[in-house]
């Protein structure tokens, strides 16, 4: 096995549980951590990417970028959070269900 | 042209926007002073963007290391647009969002966003693309959340985010598949890579996760959250501009996919309707206003997806320049129906995060107590809902034509059905402006504040723009046709 076979997989097993993890989490923060996940395998598969198609510093200089960015909205994510528990006393969001209609 | 022009429309307001959080943070009971630099910042650019627009002859391209930006057309007509909102944004939150806890944030985040749309709409590669979504769409989740006490403002947050997040992840993907196949992010440069099935995938996942932004019917459920409990100039930002910005991100990624345009375009038409309907069916049953005109963006968003499906289907810029159009006019009549709500909420006093409380039976009799008000909102809701001679049914009216123009039965057909959905559409507006001018002022008018000037003067430029539009279509035609015919080449039509 390669080290880009493993990449792939990698990514593909980080978004399978990133996925899951969206579907069947209810805590916020283990939302935020999910999605985090989902991010990471997002970011593999780029490197893999820039690997596959030989421009392997583009792909590279494109997955750092995308760290800050996936940091950035886990911290606002987080920040969502913390007011959550402030508000609402609790972190599960099917609390979170006042608007309908 | 000088790159130092095009350069500093994005540089001004992003710059401008720590300078307002900082001016404010130094004189904590003087937010005049962070007012004042963000109108000065915008004003800047309104500047800067008649200088480009008077040496405008061609795209203009220029390169910072390898990130590519080009002003075009379309880059032009985003910018006006997300330019008047910003600007008439920041001029109505003088009063209304005074001495709120946070108020430089509010200022220097409503400049960022403005910046990053601004930015969004000159990228040119597909990551740089992605890094502008990515920040816009960050500064609008704090716009969104601004009354962060407020649990429903937090409910909304919640579910806008997470939704944001995961079609964020899904266009990184689409990059990456891109990037794997192509072996470049240059718009360019992948159109001349040509097609693979691949790059089909890419294109559906770029589909998917612009889709949430432009809320495309499954993807939709956070927006009349998002729109009802935000600052209602925030709203009319959101709904008048971000959401569109993720149409023209979408639009640039799919234009760069060459050889499946015959695809985005059924799916664009498709998508259309069903927005149009959706969002049609949804509104009829809102009693809260802004609730209500949140739902009726879905659908007129429907309008414009459905004008440059059958543009990029028959490859005639007719029906893009009608889509188009209706963009521009949706920012117009959506952000003067927001104005009213919030100029509603200011009377009413109810501005301190309670922006879900403005039932639609409380705007009874608002037409004796606030006569432009009223006539405002009831220009904006006719024009929503297609009524001539204003705005919003020329640029439908355009749509429709370049639709029957296809000569094809089976968009003839939609175009029957979106027609049908106009009039559809009034059955939530006419009863709104039957509301205003009602006999029997309710509670909330009668015990209403008077409004300062700052409130009104937005409400006037946007109804006079309405109108101006409305009697004379071809006075945005200098931004609609050099931008559908930019589109339409891209597109390779």
């Amino acid at each position: 096995m390669t080290s880009l076979n493993i990449a792939i997989a990698g990514a593909l097993v980080l978004l399978g549980v990133g996925l899951y993890g969206l579907l069947i989490m209810r805590n916020l923060i283990k939302i935020v951590i999910a999605l985090q996940i989902l991010g990471k395998g997002a970011i593999l598969a780029l490197v893999a990417a820039g690997a596959i198609s030989g421009q392997t510093n583009l792909g590279q200089s494109v997955a750092v970028t995308l760290i800050v960015a996936d940091t950035v909205v886990a911290v606002v994510g987080l920040a969502l959070a913390v007011q959550v528990r402030r508000r609402f006393g609790s972190l599960d969001v099917n609390e979170l269900s006042t608007l309908r209609g | 042209m000088n790159t130092v022009i095009p350069v500093s429309l994005i540089v001004l307001p992003l710059v401008s926007s720590p300078l307002t959080y900082f001016a404010g943070r130094l004189l904590p009971r003087q937010t005049a002073l962070a007012r004042t630099i963000s109108l000065l910042a915008l004003l800047g650019a309104w500047l800067v963007f008649a200088l480009v627009v008077r040496d405008y002859t061609a795209p203009v391209e220029f390169r910072l290391e390898g990130i590519v930006f080009r002003v075009d057309g379309l880059s032009l007509l985003f910018a006006a647009l997300a330019l008047a909102l910003g600007t008439l944004a920041v001029i109505f939150s003088g009063p209304y969002m005074a001495g709120k806890t946070g108020e430089e944030k509010y200022y220097a985040l409503l400049l960022a966003l403005t910046g990053t749309m601004i930015g969004l709409a000159c990228a040119a590669d597909l990551f740089n693309l992605w890094v502008w979504f990515e920040a816009m769409v960050v500064a609008s989740y704090l716009l969104v959340v601004f009354y962060r006490e407020k649990s429903a403002s937090l409910e909304a947050a919640v579910k806008y985010l997470v939704q944001s997040a995961v079609g964020s992840v899904l266009v990184v993907l689409g990059i990456a598949l891109v990037l794997a196949q192509t072996g470049a992010l240059d718009l360019d440069a992948i159109r001349a890579a040509g097609t693979s099935p691949l790059l089909l995938v890419a294109g559906v996942l770029f589909l998917i996760g612009f889709g949430v932004k432009i809320a495309i019917v499954p993807l939709h459920t956070w927006l009349p959250d998002a729109y009802s409990q935000s600052p209602s100039p925030v709203s009319a930002v959101l709904s008048g501009v971000v959401t569109k910005a993720g149409l023209i991100a979408l639009l640039r990624a799919l234009a760069a996919l060459a050889g499946f345009t015959l695809s985005w375009s059924a799916a664009l038409m498709l998508f259309g309707v069903l927005n149009i309907f959706t969002g049609n069916l949804l509104a009829l049953r809102q009693r809260e206003l802004k609730r209500l005109l949140a739902y009726s963006s879905m659908s007129q968003i429907g309008y414009i997806l459905f004008g440059l499906g059958v543009g990029l289907y028959v490859g005639e810029s007719s029906g893009l320049q009608g889509g188009l159009f209706h963009l521009l006019n949706h920012g117009l009549m959506k952000g003067l129906a927001f104005f009213c709500a919030g100029a509603l909420l200011y009377a009413a006093g109810r501005i301190n995060g309670n922006e879900h409380a403005l039932k639609i039976d409380d705007l009874s009799g608002a037409a004796r107590r606030y006569p432009l008000l009223a006539l405002a909102l009831t220009l904006a809701l006719l024009s929503l809902g297609g009524v001539p001679p204003l705005a919003g049914f020329m640029s439908k009216w355009q749509i429709f034509v370049a639709g029957v123009g296809t000569g094809e039965s089976l968009i003839t057909l939609l175009v029957i059905v979106a027609a049908l959905n106009s009039v559809l559409s009034l059955a939530y507006y006419l009863p709104v402006i039957n509301v205003l001018f009602r006999e029997t002022p309710s509670a909330l008018i009668e015990r209403g504040r008077t409004l300062p000037l700052a409130i009104i003067i937005p409400i006037i430029v946007l109804a006079a723009a309405l109108l101006l539009v409305g009697l004379w279509p071809d006075a945005l035609t200098w931004l609609t046709q050099p931008a559908s015919a930019g589109l339409l080449a891209a597109f390779g039509g």
